[in-house]
């Protein structure tokens, strides 16, 4: 016989229809989003790692000032490599009904026009079709998005109208770099573009780039190292080819250095380490909420409970029987979510990354982390939160269920109060008595303000880190030039740079500077044998003074240990500064090495040998990443955990509540009237939420900090130190009571129907 | 009637408190009931029917002294094994119904029938407890002895050896009382179980085969009722 007690779940379930469907939306809406963002990460990043083979991606490729010539080529594919012609035209494109005046970036905005590809870095047409005609031409997707055109749209590209055909991915351009040394990229002024051969050939001369790209015949080595060591083996003979034709070797790109191909591959699928952490929170809430409302289901049929532990009934079908509820709307959720997530959210997710990268069409993956996280983990967290709550009580006798006897500790004498006037000591006697329904309030509110703090620190730090970094730049100009030429700019003054990497568990670029030891730009002035780490530096990896770094070369086998001497102020990347001179020491450079230039004024006479210049842009580009990928979803957290706020104070007062129903019921009848009643019971129980809330947002903040760093260790290469702007205290606490105002009106309304006959019911 | 020795209840002592709210219960009880029959703790309040009721049940264990039942010591038990004791062996009706309020009539005494190998036939037992037309409604649509009478099929219907019963008739009224009377009267003749009832109505006496009165933790009288009434006949 099937137990009769599985018949209770659907009535349960329509009786509290409400709650469960909120509870049902809150599940499906979270596991909906972490499970849409986690599929459509890993499917991109699939995709995306796909893509070397399935679209024949370049090992590498060189520009050269001329045309190669056929025993040039050959004589550098004699190193084992296969040549293509990877040329390229750069021109100048504006829509033809565009307005120079008022477009900002009119006559700035580059193409670089391909010829059709077979063979390698070939093309994915994403829309449209590729061009058949001369006067066609197929456009990059996110250049054609961010410039608003359409296929069918026509476009001056040079002096010539193109109609636009189709869109397209290239697989060498996943991220839209015009240069390699570029610290930035900006796909609205710069694309990519093919035409047909003829349209190709056409073009004019002197925009044309010879540019040549190279396969391994024995395939791509394993290691990047391998790679580097390949690669540098090859430059000797492009080289001296170059040099042999009389011809100069512009760029040469090794793949594992190419950013246009690497760039978006490092950056997929990092931030799902924010999602795991939104739902394990959201799901420790739901789990708390279902525990407290069994607790509270328990005291209510603690009769029917002792009657049938006196039958027969055991404990473990008990526990089943009031877990089972909980259990089967989290698996009901989490497959409805799954299914949005694999349907609506997955493409959500997807959206973020084709508004950022020019990624080839994506093929949907199983992801079988997303599956566990938002099926099998909330299931585990819901069975073990319900069962600890549910088999504590459950280990009371029949007895004491039949007696309604529940509390563990029961107190033997009454508090004494002092001389109070009667409603501040009934008051009073109220906390007293429901303390342990303020405790549970106590860690319910907990969970919905780190949600809340959550939502709220985000933009306001990423701001405060964008400030921060512009107040500590070390000059307005920071140059990096090709090699180390005077400027006569007396204002300016050099310094060396280094990228190295850490060697432990977390893997981050550090920069190394060598600063002047009487720098005017560098605020703190450096002696020999100093070693100061950046604040975010120490922060990050928790570094005090006299620890030890162990960092390495990326691609070579070079090892380096500093010892920590102090920190400084430099939140924009993980660096390490050290006077000039030790610098050229460490790394064995000669005496008048240095990078580059700091300067307040811009330099004009080193034009020529600048290769890149780090701007304000380029600082803030993690801070701005954040926010462009996550910033929505901040305010949605925020939204969120107010709801949650909401459903969590409303089901702890309504407990309070339903506990004093007899005791409210009773001071009716001696002639209170509601609003006395509602200052009685109410008022305590809105003290204890302020004191409550107060508690829990200083609580949350020391929660936030260890969750902040576990969150983001993983996902940010670089550190943005947490900060909480002061007016968030002052809003949380706002905006909770806010809430609770309203929820104490509910309460209002069902203290006054609380009927007076309550009182004087059979009390079992 | 059958063995004498069906259930023996010997040397049970409880007490609740310590030091000096100690309260002595049960001091010392010793009587034995046998297969079959009818028998009505009586006392007044505080006289300690209750608490022996418990400890016979087994959700309550004595200080010393044991309970066996067909020769089976519910104190050697584990909690398991008592619980299935429990299970297979014992019914329990209340004074207040413990129904669950959102199943049924019918359901409520399923839930009963499901821990049993052999359960009674529950539509026999609705039309035997007179609750058949009602066996749709949920408990608060019921009256108080249709909600005792729903209590009682719920615990005879797995056709417990001991049917204990805890003031069974203290919530209702005269005629309902009576009523609930007559039905375990009938259960007792129909399916033969044991029935302890405690109760501090001195006219129900009059029904049982054997009337054990307590007061002060203390057995005052163990008769045997030579010449019991039909349920019907009581008055009080």
């Amino acid at each position: 016989m099937k137990n009769p007690l599985w018949r209770r779940i659907p009535k349960e379930l329509r009786d509290d229809l409400g709650k469960y469907i909120v509870i049902f939306l809150f599940m499906v809406i979270t596991t909906g989003l972490v499970s849409g963002f986690m599929v459509a990460g890993e499917s991109m990043k699939k995709t995306y790692d796909n893509t070397f083979d399935k679209y024949n991606v370049e090992d590498g490729h060189f520009d050269l000032s001329n045309k190669a010539t056929d025993d040039m080529k050959a004589a550098i594919e004699d190193e084992g490599v296969e040549l293509h012609d990877m040329s390229y035209y750069e021109l100048p494109m504006s829509r033809k009904d565009s307005d120079a005046e008022n477009d900002t970036a009119y006559g700035v905005r580059t193409l670089r026009i391909f010829a059709p590809r077979n063979d390698v870095n070939k093309i994915c047409l994403m829309e449209g079709e590729l061009p058949s005609e001369d006067n066609e031409i197929a456009i990059d997707r996110m250049y054609a998005v961010n410039n608003n055109i359409d296929i069918g749209d026509d476009i001056i590209v040079g002096d010539k109208l193109y109609s636009v055909c189709g869109f397209v991915a290239l697989s060498d351009y996943s991220t839209m770099f015009q240069n390699n040394n570029d610290t930035m990229f900006d796909a609205t002024i710069f694309g990519i573009a093919v035409v047909t051969n003829m349209e190709f050939d056409s073009l004019p001369e002197k925009n044309k780039t010879w540019s040549y790209a190279w396969m391994y015949h024995d395939g791509m080595p394993e290691s990047e190292k391998g790679e580097k060591k390949q690669a540098d083996k090859l430059l000797e003979t492009v080289y001296a080819q170059a040099v042999m034709n009389d011809m100069t070797v512009e760029t040469y790109i090794p793949r594992y250095q190419n950013q246009a191909i690497n760039f978006a591959g490092d950056d997929i699928g990092s931030d799902t380490n924010m999602m795991k952490w939104f739902e394990y929170i959201v799901i420790v809430i739901l789990a708390f909420i279902f525990a407290v409302t069994i607790s509270n289901t328990l005291t209510k049929e603690a009769s029917v409970i002792g009657t049938l532990r006196a039958s027969g009934y055991t404990r473990g079908e008990l526990l089943i029987h009031y877990i089972s509820l909980p259990v089967i709307v989290t698996l009901a959720a989490s497959l409805v979510g799954n299914v949005l997530g694999y349907s609506v959210f997955k493409n959500m997710g997807a959206e973020l990354y084709y508004e950022s990268y020019s990624l080839t069409k994506y093929v949907t993956y199983w992801n079988a982390d997303a599956f566990v996280l938002t099926t099998v983990i909330p299931i585990i967290i819901m069975i073990v939160v319900n069962l600890l709550v549910v088999n504590s009580k459950l280990k009371l006798s029949p007895l004491r269920f039949l007696r309604h006897d529940l509390s563990r500790s029961r107190r033997k004498k009454a508090v004494k109060l002092p001389h109070w006037k009667f409603m501040t000591r009934f008051k009073t006697r109220v906390i007293l008595q429901n303390i342990p329904g303020y405790v549970v309030m106590l860690l319910g509110i907990y969970f919905a303000q780190i949600l809340l703090m959550f939502g709220l620190m985000l933009n306001p730090m990423l701001k405060h880190y964008q400030n921060d970094i512009l107040d500590n730049m070390i000059a307005e100009h920071q140059y990096v030039l090709d090699s180390p030429v005077e400027t006569s700019d007396k204002r300016a003054e050099t310094y060396c740079v280094k990228t190295l990497r850490t060697t432990g568990d977390i893997d981050d670029e550090i920069m190394v500077y060598g600063i002047h030891t009487d720098s005017k730009y560098f605020p703190v002035k450096l002696r020999t044998g100093d070693v100061l780490v950046s604040d975010s530096y120490a922060d990050k990896f928790e570094l005090t003074d006299g620890d030890v770094l162990n960092l390495k070369e990326s691609y070579a086998d070079d090892k380096y240990d500093f010892k920590v001497t102090g920190s400084v102020s430099y939140p924009a990347s993980l660096a390490v500064f050290m006077t000039e001179e030790d610098f050229r020491n460490t790394f064995d450079l000669d005496n008048d090495y240095f990078t580059g230039y700091f300067s307040d004024e811009k330099l004009t006479d080193i034009e020529d040998h600048i290769v890149s210049e780090i701007t304000k842009d380029d600082m803030i580009k993690v801070s701005r990443q954040l926010t462009k990928s996550m910033g929505n979803m901040f305010y949605i957290v925020v939204v969120f955990s107010l709801i949650m706020f909401m459903l969590l104070v409303y089901l702890l007062t309504k407990l309070i509540v339903e506990k004093n129903t007899v005791s409210i019921s009773m001071v009716k009848i001696l002639g209170y009237d509601t609003k006395e009643i509602g200052r009685l019971y109410l008022s305590s129980t809105t003290i204890m939420v302020a004191v409550v809330t107060l508690i829990d947002i200083l609580l949350s903040y020391l929660s936030i900090k260890v969750i902040y760093r576990e969150m983001l260790i993983d996902m940010l290469s670089g550190w943005i130190p947490i900060y909480m702007a002061p007016w968030i205290y002052p809003l949380m606490f706002v905006l909770s009571f806010a809430c609770y105002l309203v929820i104490s009106l509910i309460q209002m309304k069902r203290i006054r129907e609380i009927p007076m006959d309550e009182a004087l019911k059979n009390v079992e | 009637m059958g063995d004498k020795s069906f259930l023996k209840i010997s040397g049970i002592k409880k007490s609740f408190g310590s030091g000096d709210n100690r309260t002595e219960v049960l001091r010392g009880i010793d009587f034995e009931v046998a297969k079959g029959e009818f028998c009505v703790l009586l006392g007044p309040s505080g006289s300690g029917k209750s608490t022996l009721l418990n400890i016979i049940g087994g959700i309550d264990s004595p200080d010393s002294g044991y309970i066996s039942i067909n020769g089976e010591k519910t104190g050697d038990m584990d909690e398991k094994t008592l619980t299935r004791y429990r299970r297979k062996h014992l019914g329990y009706v209340f004074q207040m119904y413990n129904l669950i309020p959102n199943l049924n009539v019918k359901e409520n005494v399923e839930v009963g029938a499901y821990l049993s190998d052999n359960p009674l036939d529950v539509d026999d037992l609705l039309k035997t407890l007179g609750l058949y037309e009602h066996r749709h409604k949920l408990p608060n649509q019921l009256s108080g002895g249709q909600q005792q009478r729903t209590s009682i099929g719920r615990a005879i219907v797995k056709n417990p050896d001991i049917l204990l019963c805890d003031e069974p008739t203290g919530a209702l009224d005269y005629n309902t009382s009576k009523e609930i009377l007559k039905l375990i009267e009938n259960v007792n003749q129909k399916y033969g179980n044991t029935i302890i009832m405690v109760t501090h109505n001195d006219a129900i006496k009059n029904m049982a085969d054997r009337t054990v009165k307590l007061r002060d933790g203390m057995i005052r009288h163990n008769i045997v009722n030579a010449n019991k009434i039909p349920a019907s006949e009581l008055d009080w």
